[in-house]
């Protein structure tokens, strides 16, 4: 660096950098002292006792049932004001099988959609060959590729061609 | 050519011409980079804070705010009245051991930079 390294330093840089350093610090005591102000918290001036009751309050007002809160039944009211349902009520179409899901419900409609129960295994397409439904014994997870679990594809038992090939077998499954 | 040379007008001072070239940085801004990259900024804020807090500055810039919100009452006064209110006492009033001391640590910091 280009600076004045004679016998170290430049003075005048270093008396700058205290001066904004200090200007921070001014601005921080301000913006503290105006927080106090603005909150009233100056009047006990054991600040800590204050916030924790101040946040009390605030959770008890939160939580009362007599507020738009509780009474309506399932939607309570965040920091904004808004209200939210329970269950995310979105609706949009699933990536998968393009059925129109609700978004609170959409995790649960994967797993059965995405091959995670026995039922979506069950649907899912049969390999072309019975060897290899035994050769993936026992194998746990799902791996369709998009759009190959299709609800029209039919089971079939004799060797019908697969579109995506992946096959789970457990003990249940019908021998072709 | 040469003697075109010589009737050229001096080449004008660019160090302080800042308009034109807004973005070089000054070497301010340089060092405060790495101040900031270093994490020696943060260490200086909170020394600062600390000795501030130990002498007794604080309090008593609290004590100038609370009065500047006692004379343009609670719900009016702004960040920025405060800040001028306690700028000119807060630069004055920094004990001068407290100064040296941030001083010394700046400039270790420089000649730590330069090489």
């Amino acid at each position: 660096m280009r600076f004045h390294v004679c016998c170290g330093f430049d003075l005048q840089l270093s008396s700058d950098i205290f001066r904004d350093l200090l200007d921070s610090i001014i601005v921080d005591v301000a913006s503290e002292s105006h927080r106090i102000a603005r909150l009233g918290i100056d009047r006990n001036l054991d600040l800590k006792e204050e916030e924790l009751r101040l946040s009390a309050e605030a959770r008890a007002r939160a939580s009362d049932p007599s507020h738009s809160g509780e009474a309506n039944g399932k939607y309570i009211v965040d920091i904004f004001g808004q209200s939210h349902p329970a269950i995310a009520n979105e609706i949009f179409d699933c990536m998968n099988c393009g059925r129109s899901i609700m978004a609170g419900r959409f995790a649960p409609h994967l797993e059965k959609c995405m091959g995670k129960g026995r039922k979506a295994r069950l649907k899912a397409t049969r390999s072309t060959t019975a060897a290899q439904n035994r050769y993936t014994r026992g194998s746990p997870l799902s791996t369709q590729t998009p759009y190959s679990n299709s609800p029209s594809i039919n089971r079939s038992s004799n060797g019908s061609s697969a579109i995506a090939g992946d096959d789970y077998s457990n003990g249940n499954l019908e021998e072709p | 050519s040469r003697r075109h040379s010589v009737n050229r007008p001096p080449t004008p001072d660019v160090r302080d011409d800042d308009d034109d070239r807004p973005k070089k940085p000054s070497l301010l801004e340089i060092v405060n980079i790495k101040l900031i990259e270093s994490g020696e900024k943060e260490r200086l804020m909170e020394l600062v804070r600390e000795r501030l807090v130990e002498c007794g500055w604080k309090d008593e810039m609290g004590a100038l705010c609370r009065a500047v919100v006692k004379k343009n009452g609670r719900e009016n006064v702004t960040v920025d009245d405060l800040v001028r209110a306690i700028t000119p006492k807060g630069r004055a009033s920094i004990p001068d051991s407290v100064k040296a001391e941030l001083l010394q640590r700046i400039q270790t910091f420089l000649v730590s930079v330069a090489h």
